[in-house]
């Protein structure tokens, strides 16, 4: 819907061997944390351990399983979202290439597969900020 | 039994001429609410200030945090807002997410609470119609009767692509809603349902990601053919159309185009004819003036807007038209505020030119809704 929105210019943070962006909605309306079926960070082509991923969302952080049964904790279409995990990234002033991929169900479009689900993808060059 | 004197106009047939309601839904402000470039509050200054209203219809998932939860001191400043801007609320549109849980859907008794929770929440903001989706069966529409009786809200089904009002599915809603008798289930009218062509701006997206005129072309003839054979008879036929979208981008080397044009084919642009609404008129309840462009000559290239504000009038429909802008999704290059303004004088010259015109002050408009809901068909 509006994928190129889904990662912040300017939001790459790095510290103690974890890295953090901070990502938007790529949809009109709120969805509840059942909805955010999983994602993907890559930087600089290396996709970051998938263990290792937490969501930042409302103050608090998930992980993708803690997510999947939350109806009580929504994404709301203004707020960013903090995704991180476990990455190194040097502290010098390179840019860095931040790909991430969104997996979003839409809870009341229901398809002869099931409930729909969309798949969203970003990539954006930015300098790290150590935090 | 109506009471309005504001039109005396009748057809030929003796229906007194509809007088329909301008105005807007947020939805067709997406882009610039969702970039931050104006909240809430700032866009229904900009609606008032711009003359898109005075009709306000908002997306209570969108537009409300926390939703379907408002708080008191909340609704307090939005109904204070709305009164000083002088907008009419309309449709308070609320999502069916029977599929929120991951590994099942909503029983009936948790639909009903889940949409209960939703008409409260349009009560509270002031909201007298609340949309609701196709995934609401008849039996739940009748099951929710009470609750839309008790917060005093009319509950307006969307007939949206690809669904259709002669669809199956559609009528054996109708049908429901005549049996049960309550003048509080109806429909919301959404014009996607009754396109003529391929949205062109859609096509200049395309153009831009690189898709070949070749190509383009492709998908406008076999949009075309659909909409001389008219919509599909049924979900499978859905399908089938849906999957030769995604064939033919596959066969031109595009195949990253494919879901995009099957969604779009099917569930933006529906091929039925204008004269299809015929089939639930007396329930139409609210319309979404569903649209996806203008062009050059100050017009809608894909949605006959002047058939279908001639057909409203002509079946004296004096409800609310939410002018709603679809090709926000894809136009990143034109200003979605001069486009709805152009969508909405093409609807107030259709008025005029079927005889009677668009109600744009404020409180002629809500006296005018008010009785269109008090004489819904029962």
């Amino acid at each position: 819907m509006i994928p190129d929105r889904i990662i912040e210019q300017g939001t790459l943070t790095t510290s103690g061997g974890r890295t953090a962006v901070e990502v938007r909605l790529p949809w009109y309306r709120a969805l509840p944390g059942s909805c955010i079926s999983g994602a993907k960070l890559t930087i600089d082509g290396q996709a970051v351990p998938e263990d290792t991923l937490r969501w930042g969302m409302n103050g608090k952080e998930f992980t993708f399983a803690e997510l999947s049964d939350n109806t009580d904790e929504w994404w709301f279409p203004l707020d960013s979202a903090i995704l991180s995990g476990d990455v190194e990234l040097g502290d010098d002033q390179a840019e860095h290439t931040v790909d991430v991929d969104l997996i979003l169900y839409i809870p009341y479009i229901i398809t002869d597969a099931g409930t729909l689900h969309i798949e969203e993808h970003d990539s954006k060059t930015m300098k790290a900020v150590s935090a | 039994m109506s009471t309005e004197t504001t039109t005396s106009t009748t057809t030929a047939t003796g229906t007194k001429l509809g007088t329909p309601i301008q105005g807007v839904t947020l939805y067709s402000f997406t882009r610039a609410f969702h970039g931050r470039e104006y909240d809430l509050e700032g866009l229904m200054r900009k609606v008032a200030a711009e003359g898109y209203g005075p009709g306000l219809e908002i997306i209570g998932f969108s537009s409300f945090r926390g939703f379907p939860k408002i708080e008191p001191a909340f609704a307090g400043e939005f109904n204070d807002l709305v009164d000083e801007l002088g907008l009419v609320r309309t449709s308070l549109a609320v999502n069916a997410d029977i599929g929120i849980h991951r590994d099942r859907l909503l029983n009936q008794d948790e639909l009903i609470e889940y949409m209960t929770r939703q008409i409260e929440a349009a009560s509270v903001l002031g909201f007298p119609i609340a949309r609701v989706q196709i995934s609401i069966t008849p039996d739940s529409m009748e099951a929710l009767v009470p609750v839309a009786e008790k917060y005093g809200v009319t509950l307006a089904l969307e007939v949206h692509a690809d669904q259709y009002a002669s669809h199956p599915r559609i009528l054996a809603l109708r049908d429901r809603y005549e049996k049960v008798g309550s003048p509080l289930l109806g429909f919301t009218m959404d014009w996607g349902a009754t396109t003529v062509g391929f949205a062109p701006s859609l096509i200049e997206a395309y153009r831009r990601r690189g898709a070949s005129e070749e190509l383009l072309g492709k998908v406008v003839d076999l949009w075309n053919g659909y909409y001389q054979q008219g919509p599909p008879a049924d979900q499978q036929e859905h399908g089938q159309r849906f999957g030769s979208f995604i064939g033919l981008a596959a066969q031109n080397g595009r195949p990253d185009l494919g879901i995009d044009f099957g969604i779009n084919g099917t569930g933006l642009f529906g091929p039925a004819r204008v004269d299809d609404w015929l089939e639930i008129m007396p329930w139409v309840r609210h319309v979404h003036g569903k649209f996806f462009g203008i062009d050059e000559n100050g017009e809608e290239p894909s949605v006959p807007v002047r058939d279908l504000i001639t057909l409203l009038v002509e079946n004296g429909y004096s409800g609310a038209v939410s002018s709603e802008y679809e090709g926000w999704h894809w136009n990143n290059w034109q200003s979605p505020f001069d486009i709805i303004r152009g969508e909405q004088a093409v609807q107030r010259s259709a008025a005029e030119n079927a005889g009677s015109r668009m109600i744009t002050d404020a409180a002629e408009a809500r006296r005018a809704l008010d009785n269109h809901l008090a004489t819904a068909h029962a």
